[in-house]
């Protein structure tokens, strides 16, 4: 990276010429140009110390001589009680205003209620700030001139050389914000899916996905990565890339798919969603469980890809994984399951899966309401479609308990309703007492 | 000589009968009777050393050596794809070589118009158009001459007179008639090539071109191994691969098993092509349902349940072509398919549906188990040599970063 040298001098958009700060603070001379610097410059100057404030969000080693007591923020325009404390304008004035008529830091009772403008102190920020905001403005052009420089290379390089550029791009996207814009100006986004196709190596493919997930894609560009040797490629690359690259292939998927013209054929790939469920089983990355599972959710809303999932042994995958689930996981997975079994295959296998049953009942009333709605569903799914084998390991797992808790809390009104339908056919298998026993009522008063 | 001894390493027992007869040998007459035994031995164990050796040796070359399969039904590409492979990264054809490919490519024109005349034949029986198939008076002594040739179990070499008739039957209307019909009969795919080629076939002084030999058809018997090592961009030595080509026809698969053991990848061919054509040794059999069976007996194989798939979906500049004629339904396995847009976008359109059923039969046969290995499927036409090397390229990367995988560098 480019070292930014500081000059000894240099003048501001205002006019006013800044000594660096070390000569400002040991003469307390702010220099000729201080005095032109009227009441005029003195709010465009504040108009511009704000800016710079903003843009420079979060600043990280701020002096906490800057800093307002109150707000806890550096201050744009500084004011002085007669304590000598010096706080931002509007937040003493908001204090004074409330009827306070102390110091806030020393506590002491205020004998001159006037604020005076704390100049030495405003120059100071506003010196700070410029010397801070300069240095970025450089170093964001210098990076932003190498990623133009980046993109007029690709277009002529191939092999590694085009893997190295990519590489470097990448980094620079992920740093930078300003890079984002500069590719997309410079046509980068074009020229990125351009190298994506039947031939593309997975070096080259999965540093141009790494780079393309992190820009805005407008409509063209989503319509023109939806082909199908591309989604080819993505898919390919899903299976057999690192975690990152996995999660980038996904996460570009995702985007993809909020398109508005998307057809669900371009998800119907096993390939990938047997991909997907390799990458959420996956232990040692909780990240890339959550990015996977978050994906096929978004596919299973399409109602003619569900058979396809349960066609990759989706279900008691998942059914396995839920017991290991962070909670956004959990929430996700169930509604997977729950859109699964809206379809007669998926009803079929989560039935099938002996884990089904008791890992529902668990998660009952455990984490959050969403999971229980969803763990009821799938339930009453399982239980509608073989109520007499269900239904009685059901009970066995606990859940007539779990159900009368459910109609005692604080849930929906029609979660409860479900319940209560629910309890209603698991018990018609028993006699009343034989019911109320497995109900381990005692358990649930206690 | 003590000194060559001692180079001589872990051959313990060797050198201290060295030393022991060296010893002897000092001792004067004592030692006199110990000599001949002990030259004699040290030869045999100097033999058993420098065989045990070697075989280490190539054991462990061995095991950085990468055994690719090829397999597939008959005539789906099999052997193309090794000549390509011959061509691209070994010293490819010598002159030799080329010239030893000229009396098949000969015998491949000769079976063709056989193929051809004796088909038009039998359409103009059969067909109930049959007027269309009645090849013209002079050229029905042409026929019958080249198919009395043509039975003949070798063939003459192929003269510019026979060359000329060859064509002018070709161009008969009732020929072509009938070679629009080939998927009935068993019409090799190189045949419209060479019949377009028949001058420069039968020149006196003919050797063939790389073209030529790719395009020449024998059909595979028995197994054929090369080894090659591609060479990467960077030049240092990449993997050593030794591919095996095998055959086809369905007797050809019993030996197969020997094959299969140690297999890091197997590279089948299936030619999406052949969708509407009979197999060869089985004119009642579809050769798109026969390569489906195939491929599922395969992928079941406990053998292969660590090995990486490549399903190279072949002949696809055949496909093209005949997918806008013949509706890809017509195969059983591809019943359900419905036809959306004409032109390029139906090719890929068909292209797509092919391959997702491929998909489809490979997640079928797969056990949950066996998930984790590696499935891809690249298009291809074998004939075309870019192709050829920029899906061998892929092919490459993707068996590098398994192993890189698998040794857990990645």
């Amino acid at each position: 990276m480019p070292q930014y040298q500081q000059p000894p001098s240099w003048r501001l958009e205002g006019g006013g010429q800044i000594l660096d700060l070390e000569t400002a603070v040991k003469d307390g001379i702010l220099g000729g140009g201080a005095g032109g610097c009227g009441l005029g410059s003195a709010t465009c100057e504040k108009v511009d110390l704000k800016k710079m404030i903003e843009e420079l969000e979060p600043v990280e080693d701020v002096p906490s001589v800057f800093i307002c007591p109150i707000s806890l923020e550096p201050m744009v325009d500084p004011v002085t009680l007669c304590t000598g404390q010096t706080y931002e304008r509007f937040n003493i004035l908001k204090w004074l205003s409330m009827g306070h008529l102390t110091c806030p830091t020393t506590m002491q009772e205020l004998w001159d209620d006037a604020v005076t403008p704390n100049r030495t102190l405003h120059q100071l920020i506003h010196a700070w700030f410029s010397q801070r905001y300069l240095r970025f403005k450089k170093r964001s052009e210098d990076v932003q001139g190498r990623a133009a420089e980046l993109l007029e290379t690709l277009k002529k390089v191939k092999g590694q050389a085009r893997v190295q550029a990519l590489k470097e791009l990448q980094k620079m996207a992920v740093d930078h914000s300003s890079v984002q814009k500069t590719v997309a100006d410079y046509g980068g986004v074009a020229l990125l899916t351009s190298l994506l196709g039947p031939f593309t190596s997975h070096a080259v493919g999965s540093e141009a996905i790494g780079i393309l997930v992190n820009l805005s894609l407008d409509s063209e560009a989503k319509v023109n990565l939806m082909q199908p040797a591309k989604i080819s490629l993505v898919v390919d690359m899903l299976n057999e890339g690192t975690i990152d690259t996995k999660i980038n292939c996904t996460r570009l998927i995702e985007m993809l798919m909020g398109e508005k013209d998307f057809r669900s054929e371009i998800v119907s790939s096993l390939s990938l969603l047997a991909g997907l469920m390799r990458l959420a089983k996956d232990r040692r990355h909780p990240n890339g469980t959550w990015t996977g599972l978050s994906l096929l959710k978004t596919i299973c809303s399409h109602e003619r890809v569900r058979g396809l999932i349960v066609s990759v042994g989706a279900v008691s995958q998942l059914v396995e994984l839920l017991p290991n689930l962070s909670p956004e996981c959990l929430e996700l997975a169930l509604h997977i399951l729950d859109d699964l079994s809206t379809i007669p295959e998926g009803r079929v296998a989560l039935k099938d899966c002996p884990r089904t049953i008791p890992n529902a009942v668990r998660l009952l009333m455990r984490v959050s309401e969403s999971c229980t709605q969803y763990a009821l569903s799938i339930l009453w799914a399982v239980c509608k479609l073989a109520p007499d084998e269900c239904a009685s390991l059901a009970v066995e797992a606990g859940l007539a308990a779990k159900l009368l808790l459910v109609i005692q809390s604080g849930c929906s009104p029609e979660l409860k309703q479900r319940s209560a339908e629910l309890l209603k056919l698991c018990s018609l298998n028993y006699t009343a007492t034989l019911f109320i026993s497995k109900c381990k009522l005692t358990r649930t008063i206690q | 000589m003590f000194a060559e001894l001692t180079r001589e390493t872990g051959q313990n027992t060797y050198s201290m009968i060295s030393m022991l007869s060296l010893a002897f040998e000092g001792m004067g007459s004592f030692c006199s009777r110990q000599k001949p035994y002990s030259e004699a031995d040290a030869e045999e164990n100097e033999q058993a050393a420098e065989i045990e050796r070697r075989i280490a040796q190539e054991t462990k070359a061995e095991q950085h050596i990468h055994k690719l399969l090829l397999l597939g039904a008959g005539e789906s590409g099999k052997s193309t794809i090794f000549k390509q492979i011959k061509l691209l990264f070994q010293t490819g054809f010598d002159e030799a070589e080329l010239r030893s490919y000229t009396s098949v490519i000969h015998a491949n024109v000769y079976q063709t118009i056989k193929i051809l005349y004796d088909g038009a034949k039998e359409l103009g029986q059969n067909e109930s158009d049959s007027s269309k198939y009645v090849v013209s008076i002079e050229n029905k002594e042409i026929g019958e001459k080249l198919s009395a040739i043509g039975s003949r179990l070798d063939y003459p070499y192929l003269t510019k007179d026979i060359a000329h008739e060859i064509k002018t039957l070709w161009k008969d209307a009732a020929i072509q008639e009938t070679y629009a019909r080939g998927n009935i009969l068993q019409v090799p795919d190189c045949a419209q090539y060479f019949m377009e080629n028949l001058e420069r076939l039968s020149e006196a002084d003919y050797v063939p071109t790389k073209e030529d030999v790719l395009y020449a058809r024998v059909r595979t018997t028995g197994v054929v191994e090369i080894q090659f090592s591609p060479v990467g961009e960077s030049r240092k030595s990449g993997e050593v691969y030794r591919l095996y080509d095998v055959g086809g026809q369905r007797n050809e698969r019993r030996k197969w098993i020997h094959l299969f053991e140690g297999v890091t990848a197997v590279i089948f061919c299936a030619a999406i092509s052949e969708y509407d054509q009979m197999l060869f040794e089985d004119e009642t059999k579809n050769r798109m349902m026969e390569t489906k069976e195939l491929f599922d007996w395969v992928l079941k194989q406990a053998c292969f349940e660590k090995t990486s798939f490549m399903l190279f979906l072949n002949k696809f500049d055949i496909f093209e072509k005949k997918v806008q004629k013949v509706p890809l339904n017509v195969c059983e396995w591809f019943k359900d398919y419905q036809p959306k847009a004409s032109g390029k976008h139906e090719v890929e359109h068909a292209y797509e549906f092919v391959k997702k059923k491929f998909e489809e039969l490979y997640f079928q046969s797969t056990k949950p188990d066996c998930v984790d290995r590696v499935f891809k499927i690249y298009r291809t036409t074998a004939l075309d040599q870019k192709l050829v090397k920029k899906t061998f390229k892929l092919v490459d990367e993707t068996l590098r970063r398994r192993n890189l995988i698998e040794a857990g560098l990645l």
